[in-house]
């Protein structure tokens, strides 16, 4: 039964925002606002069930003695930065955005600093010329690695422009062929999902 | 343990490189790409006091890349005197935003609520951009800072898509997607963007047909951004950082190779 009315509730609201879609009515519009508006808080509801499952995976693995310090450090910030937003706020100026701006922002962008480092080194070991399809890659990749520095101009007013030929031909035709397949995967899966023949989202019960 | 080594070897060989660069400061001269031309264009030919959304829709991870881009765009806004609303559809872009916006904005001594406005942060992200279209001030009641929408003087002018020149999106990831395919194919909006060079061929197709207006990508992006404004920045400083760390990882390859097909002839003549 609970099955049947959250697959009526997923038909129902897909049909209306399908219709209200191509609707200029005022009436259609403010279903929509009032929709929109919904969907901002269940996704607000969303986040609940995720960090009481971040939480809860912890918990049990600290339990188990795996990772406890990384864990701790986890649920500590878990726990800390919600805390020091609702006695403070989450302005400009307040220690919540002290602790964004001054802990997290340089952590985060170290990390993906990282990246420089392991292309590097991935780029000695493993970027080979083992193929002709390998051998254009590489070929490629570095025209595109050239012309995207100063030096392409400097070399040769080629670089840049055989660059710009490759991404305005061979790549964008492979990009907009996916694009393509995205699309019709995703307007194929959505009517599955509104007709209530794709039940994954349910639990995967049948 | 050797390959260990040879790793560790590559590690410093790019720290010193990236340093080297990065203390010697040499001028740079870079050609201007056709995509940078345009967007430079479009905002210098907007009329005066034209309003222009910008969206902060990135990470903190990406932000020596991003920083540059943001900042040459919005020294360009301010000293067109083009009005700005700003907003994040990523949390951690919120306070980025803000930041950046307050400061371009004290270099050009523009005013907070007259010359520009910061919304702040909004989830769920196409929800917000649907929401938006309908109503920007049912959507953010107030602003970054908590005054009520209705008295700032700038957003009193702006109540939905329709009273703005168009939405600088400037992002290291896909969200742009979706200013394009709900604010600009629903709601007409005219979308441009500030992306990470990585992100450049992903947006390429949308570029090529007319459903993004403008793009600049990536460091490169952001440095011929600040010749043609003639403001130095964050581009121009790192680009021979960039360069030098571009040429580095070519010259890998090729050792690489070289030391393969060595070792492929040495096994091919044992045989």
């Amino acid at each position: 039964m609970d099955r049947k009315v959250a697959l009526a509730i997923c038909f129902v609201f897909g049909v209306v925002m399908f219709i209200q879609y191509f609707s200029g009515s005022s009436l259609a519009r403010q279903v929509n606002q009032s929709i929109l508006e919904y969907w901002q808080i269940v996704f607000a509801f969303t986040l609940v069930v995720g960090i009481v499952g971040v939480v809860r995976t912890n918990v049990q693995r600290i339990n188990k003695r795996d990772d406890v310090f990384f864990r701790i450090v986890t649920l500590a910030g878990i726990i800390i930065m919600p805390v020091v937003a609702l006695i403070w706020g989450i302005k400009a100026d307040t220690p919540f955005m002290w602790m964004f701006e001054n802990i997290q922002a340089p952590m985060q962008a170290t990390v993906f600093a990282l990246l420089a480092f392991f292309v590097a080194s991935a780029s000695f070991r493993g970027f080979r010329a083992r193929s002709v399809q390998a051998t254009v890659l590489l070929v490629s990749a570095s025209i595109i690695l050239l012309s995207r520095s100063a030096l392409g101009g400097i070399l040769a007013d080629e670089i840049p422009q055989f660059a710009e030929w490759m991404r305005n031909y061979p790549s964008m035709s492979a990009r907009r062929a996916i694009l393509i397949g995205i699309g019709l995967g995703s307007i194929t899966t959505s009517l599955r999902v509104i007709l209530g023949i794709e039940r994954t989202w349910l639990g995967g019960r049948r | 343990m050797k390959r260990l080594h040879s790793r560790h070897w590559v590690f410093l060989g790019l720290l010193v490189v990236i340093t080297a660069a990065m203390l010697l400061r040499v001028p740079m001269q870079l050609r201007t790409s056709p995509e940078t031309q345009r967007m430079f264009d479009y905002l210098d030919q907007l009329p005066e006091g034209s309003v222009i959304l910008v969206s902060f829709d990135h990470e903190a991870s990406s932000l020596p890349e991003i920083r540059p881009i943001a900042e040459a765009l919005l020294r360009h806004a301010f000293e067109r005197d083009h009005k700005l609303i700003g907003m994040a559809l990523l949390a951690e872009g919120t306070v980025i935003g803000y930041r950046l916006m307050e400061q371009v904005a004290e270099e050009y001594a523009r005013e907070y609520g007259e010359d520009y406005v910061y919304l702040g942060f909004k989830p769920q992200f196409i929800a917000a951009i649907l929401s938006m279209g309908e109503s920007i001030p049912a959507t953010f009641p107030e602003d970054y800072l908590g005054s009520p929408y209705a008295t700032l003087p700038l957003a009193q002018k702006v109540s939905s898509y329709d009273d703005v020149a168009g939405v600088l999106s400037i992002t290291d990831g896909s969200l742009t997607t979706h200013w394009i395919e709900y604010g600009g194919a629903r709601y007409n909006l005219r979308v441009m963007a500030g992306v990470t060079a990585a992100m450049v061929t992903t947006y390429d197709p949308y570029v090529s047909s007319g459903q993004m207006h403008a793009m600049i990508g990536g460091l490169r992006g952001a440095a011929e951004y600040e010749q043609l404004i003639d403001v130095g920045g964050g581009g121009l400083r790192g680009m021979l950082a960039q360069s030098t760390a571009h040429l580095y990882i070519l010259l890998l390859v090729i050792i690489g190779n070289v030391l393969y097909w060595r070792e492929k002839k040495n096994k091919a003549g044992k045989r």
